[in-house]
């Protein structure tokens, strides 16, 4: 484990979910693996909290959950987006573009 | 929201196969991370230690998951019903108590609650009720509303006004059905065409009145129809006798129709046309009409009143200075319950509040006694929250148990509540018409009150007892809680006891007012004679003269007499007359037509003059005598036994637009005075009255008085029998005896009384047991301290002074509480009082000594119990 990689920010967790979801269908290893790649496996996401947030998603109606065959044959749990997850994706999206420009522009001019 | 809500309920009740599903994902996760691991090239061992370690605990992540679940919450909660039920069971006598009191708190004011529901709530059973209104006129002058109006007026009204969309006119009168069986005098009701439609409601059978039928028509009531032509529905268009003419049957009603929803008790049986009567001044037309969709109230009596001074103006004679008044029909139904029902539903909030009081001291003691549970808890990381929740959960399970038994007490009271209903009230005839059971809005108010009386006697004892404890200090605070809701109980209990005991001596004295004649073995019955053979007076006296001739004759039968309006009926006809002379005075007075032998009869004492004799008739001068009230009033200091007045006589005559009512002026001499009774009712003062013969001023109704050697009720059969020999075809209807009359008249407050005496009887009960509990609890926390004294010499009723001295203080500021409370609110009792103030003291010392004596007995024998304790042991103790 290098030191560049960094811990998640509280509640944003929820958000990458989503967003990864948002491409297919997915089971909760899959997602954890696609954040892991995707971010350059600099965010350091601790795996067992990835299943709460997905149940809590799933509670909250953004995303529902099936069971199906993977890729090799084996039962697995698919997460799926619902209609509204993807509005709530969109929301917390422009949330979090909205935030990250501040912090930024305060850091720049400050 | 709603599939959040699901959601968790599923979690809730599929919680095994929830469980397993997670088992199995987070399993496949783990070996799929081994597996890639595996693939890059390392031992199985190795792969298995870095997965774990990346994962983090395993337990952990299936705790936090359960919690994103959301259904942690309500599995702690049935945890802590589960333990709440333990500790209960553990407690039985404490569990039975507290239940028992709740239940009684709270079926009483469910029972209460769906009276009220039913007389009050519940929607009048007609088409959108809340848009029919009923029409007064109202005199501008004295602000007076009449109940009636004339026919003229009812007719100008229903054209002029828009603001109605429909409108009808009706009123009472009685009906003899002949021709089948056993002749019946029943209730009927005239009424204008488009009554029923402007009600929303259809007939079951044929039709209603419509505006070009023939006067002799008629609707009858499902329920006559079914009583006494069998239910055949060949009916319509048949013929059958009234008031002896034929008429014909138009339609039946439908099951359990009732109007108008009266107050005075009796739904009419069946349906006329009115007879139109053309005077302007003669008032006898109830109005009711249906407001028009979008048309509020406020319009409509402005256009009504519009109307209104439009005829004043027109018509100044009868219709000067004469406004209208509009009031809702459901509202105007129920005047003069609605007062009542807040005052039982006051005075049963009071025995809840009673009840709540004692529960909650009971949970004081009970947490007092469960401070090592508490404090064990608390060591081992219970926060205060989490305990006062415990303590809440049993609370509600408390006040629930209480709740479901209440329901089953109320359950148990409403057929007794029913029958106890003073008859002629909106009580009895909206109970009879809509029913009287517990409904969904009973049962919903059930629970929030259990709710409610949770948070009443659960929250203080559960924040004292989860307070964390500082030295003997809090208990001593807690002592001194429990004492002030104690002086609180007492003074609950005050104000319903003092407005028992006022309403008890009201009705006592309502019971032993003088009535003016001897009410014992007097039999009491109708007859109205109908049908052409009793058009004119001669026939109507005719009969009434063998009728009394037969019952005379009759082996038990002591004296009989007959009168128009019998007393405590609360039914006679006034009327004006003159006193002739050079100044002529005008007199009010209600006239009666009576035979004879009535005053005899009844027992009502001759004072001066003479009696009416037999040979007072139709060829003699008219003569009258007058009651000790006209005489006073009339010729206060002289006597009036000669004097000649001049009577008026109403006359109706049939022309061909209506009947028409015309006055005739005509002479008399008073003869004699009689003593005054009370006619009106039992709390009635006496009113000016005069009695004239019957062969004088003959009538076609009149009530039959018995006075009767043995049990009058068992001469019935034969009065009947030779009444009937006389002429077959008359009803005789209204068989009661005087004794039930009198009963009857004083059923409004008796039922009234018998709530709150009830409610105060609860109160008294519950006010004991708190005060024997506080006590008895508080000498056992003190046995330590007791034994302490004896040993050093103290004797048993020193003690027994000490113990009570100190509960006698908050006893004495209850009562003093009390006592304030009663002074301001048994006014509201006022109306149901008579010939007591609600403030009479002798009611109010009463009280106080009957409480003080219930309460000091609640005090004395746990403090006795006390003394008998044996100093060794008492050292001993704890």
């Amino acid at each position: 484990m290098s030191n560049e990689r960094i811990d998640l920010p509280q509640g944003t967790l929820d958000l990458l979910i989503l967003k990864t979801l948002a491409l297919e269908p997915q089971h909760g290893w899959a997602v954890s693996e696609r954040i892991q790649q995707i971010s350059s496996e600099v965010l350091r996401i601790q795996q067992g909290s990835l299943y709460p947030a997905l149940h809590r998603l799933e509670r909250r109606g953004w995303i529902k959950a099936k069971w199906g065959a993977s890729e090799n044959n084996r039962r697995a749990k698919y997460y799926e987006l619902t209609k509204s997850g993807r509005k709530q994706l969109e929301a917390e999206e422009s949330a979090w573009r909205k935030l990250i420009a501040a912090v930024g522009q305060v850091l720049e001019t400050a | 929201m709603l599939s959040d809500l699901l959601y968790r309920l599923r979690a809730l009740s599929r919680r095994k196969s929830m469980e397993a599903e997670l088992d199995e994902e987070l399993r496949a996760h783990f070996e799929r991370q081994v597996e890639k691991y595996i693939q890059s090239g390392l031992t199985r061992e190795e792969a298995a230690r870095r997965a774990r370690l990346e994962f983090g605990g395993l337990e952990q992540v299936k705790e936090e998951c359960r919690d994103s679940w959301g259904v942690t919450l309500i599995q702690a909660l049935l945890r802590d019903v589960r333990y709440g039920l333990r500790q209960l069971r553990r407690t039985p006598g404490f569990t039975a108590v507290a239940v028992v009191t709740l239940a009684l708190g709270i079926g009483g004011n469910v029972a209460v609650f769906s009276l009220l529901d039913t007389v009050l709530l519940r929607p009048l059973p007609y088409l959108h009720p809340d848009r029919l209104y009923m029409f007064f006129p109202v005199e501008a002058e004295s602000q007076r509303a009449m109940v009636a109006s004339s026919y003229p007026n009812f007719q100008d009204w229903h054209e002029q006004s828009h603001a109605f969309e429909a409108m009808a006119g009706y009123h009472g009168e009685s009906l003899s059905l002949t021709g089948t069986a056993e002749p019946e005098r029943l209730d009927g009701l005239r009424s204008t065409p488009g009554l029923f439609a402007l009600l929303g409601i259809l007939p079951l059978l044929g039709r209603e009145f419509s505006p070009s039928d023939d006067p002799h028509v008629v609707l009858l009531t499902y329920e006559l129809w079914r009583r006494r032509f069998g239910g055949n529905a060949a009916i319509i268009g048949k013929s059958i006798h009234l008031e002896g003419r034929t008429y014909s049957v138009l339609g039946v009603l439908p099951p359990h129709f009732h109007f108008p929803p009266s107050r005075w008790g009796r739904a009419p049986e069946l349906f006329v046309p009115v007879i139109p009567n053309p005077d302007r001044g003669w008032h006898y037309l109830r109005v009711i009409g249906r407001l028009a969709p979008d048309i509020t109230e406020q319009q409509a009596g402005t256009e009504m009143n519009g109307i209104a001074a439009r005829l004043a103006q027109a018509y100044p004679d009868t219709n000067r200075d004469q406004g209208i008044a509009l009031d809702q029909l459901s509202q105007y139904v129920v005047s003069g319950v609605r007062e009542t029902m807040w005052v039982l539903l006051g005075a049963v909030a009071f025995v809840l509040l009673i009840a709540c009081t004692n529960v909650a001291n009971l949970l004081l003691s009970q947490g007092a006694t469960r401070e090592r549970e508490i404090a064990i808890r608390t060591a081992v990381g219970a926060t205060r929250s989490r305990l006062l929740r415990q303590l809440l959960t049993e609370s509600l399970l408390l006040a629930g148990m209480g709740g479901a038994l209440g329901v089953a007490l109320a359950y148990w009271t409403l057929p007794l509540m029913a029958s106890a209903l003073p008859q002629h009230t909106s009580f009895f005839t909206r109970v009879h018409d809509a029913g009287f059971k517990l409904n969904s809005t009973v049962f919903t108010f059930a629970v929030l009150l259990s709710v409610l009386s949770c948070a009443l006697f659960g929250l203080l004892p559960a924040w004292r007892t989860t307070k964390p404890a500082r030295g003997s200090g809090a208990s001593v605070r807690t002592g001194r809680i429990r004492s002030v809701l104690i002086g609180l109980e007492v003074a609950l209990s005050f104000v319903l006891l003092a407005g028992a005991g006022l309403m008890m001596k009201s009705l006592v004295r309502l019971l032993g007012v003088d009535v003016g004649f001897r009410t014992e073995r007097l039999l009491t019955m109708d007859v109205s004679l109908a049908g052409e053979k009793y058009s004119s007076a001669e026939n109507q006296a005719a009969f009434f003269g063998q009728v009394l001739q037969r019952l005379e004759s009759l082996p038990s039968v002591l004296s009989v007499g007959a009168t128009v309006d019998l007393p405590l009926t609360r039914s006679w006809t006034r009327d004006s007359f003159e006193i002739p002379g050079p100044n002529p005075r005008q007199g009010l007075a209600a006239y009666h037509a009576v035979s004879p032998d009535y005053f005899r009869t009844m027992g009502i004492p001759l004072l001066s003059g003479r009696e009416l004799l037999t040979a007072d008739s139709a060829g003699t001068p008219l003569v009258g005598v007058v009651n000790r009230s006209l005489a006073q009033k009339y010729w206060p200091n002289e006597n009036p036994v000669g004097k000649t007045i001049i009577a008026t006589r109403a006359v109706e005559q049939s022309t061909s637009k209506g009947t028409r009512v015309e006055f005739k002026q005509q002479e008399l001499e008073i003869v004699g005075v009689v003593g005054d009774v009370r006619q009106l009712g039992l709390d009635a003062p006496p009113d000016p009255e005069l009695f004239m013969p019957y062969t004088q001023w003959a009538s076609s109704e009149m009530s039959l008085v018995l006075r009767t050697a043995s049990d009058p009720s068992s001469l019935i059969p034969v009065a009947k029998k030779e009444i009937w020999r006389v002429d077959p075809d008359q009803p005789v209807t209204d068989i009661r005896t005087m004794d039930e009359l009198v009963s009857t008249e004083a059923a409004g407050r008796r039922f009234v009384l018998q709530l709150i005496g009830a409610f105060a009887a609860i109160a008294l009960v519950l006010a004991a047991v708190g005060i024997y509990g506080v006590v008895s609890y508080g000498t056992r926390q003190r046995t330590h301290e007791i034994g302490i004294r004896m040993a050093l010499g103290a004797r048993g009723q020193q003690i027994l002074w000490l113990v009570a001295g100190q509960n006698a203080k908050w006893l004495l500021i209850g009562i003093t509480t009390g006592v304030a409370s009663a002074l301001a609110l048994t006014r509201l009792l006022t109306a149901y009082l008579y010939a007591v103030r609600p403030t009479d003291p002798l009611t109010f010392v009463a009280v106080s000594l009957l409480l003080l004596a219930v309460a000091m007995l609640a005090v004395y024998i746990p403090a006795r119990r006390a003394t008998k304790v044996d100093p060794m042991v008492a050292l001993r103790y704890e």
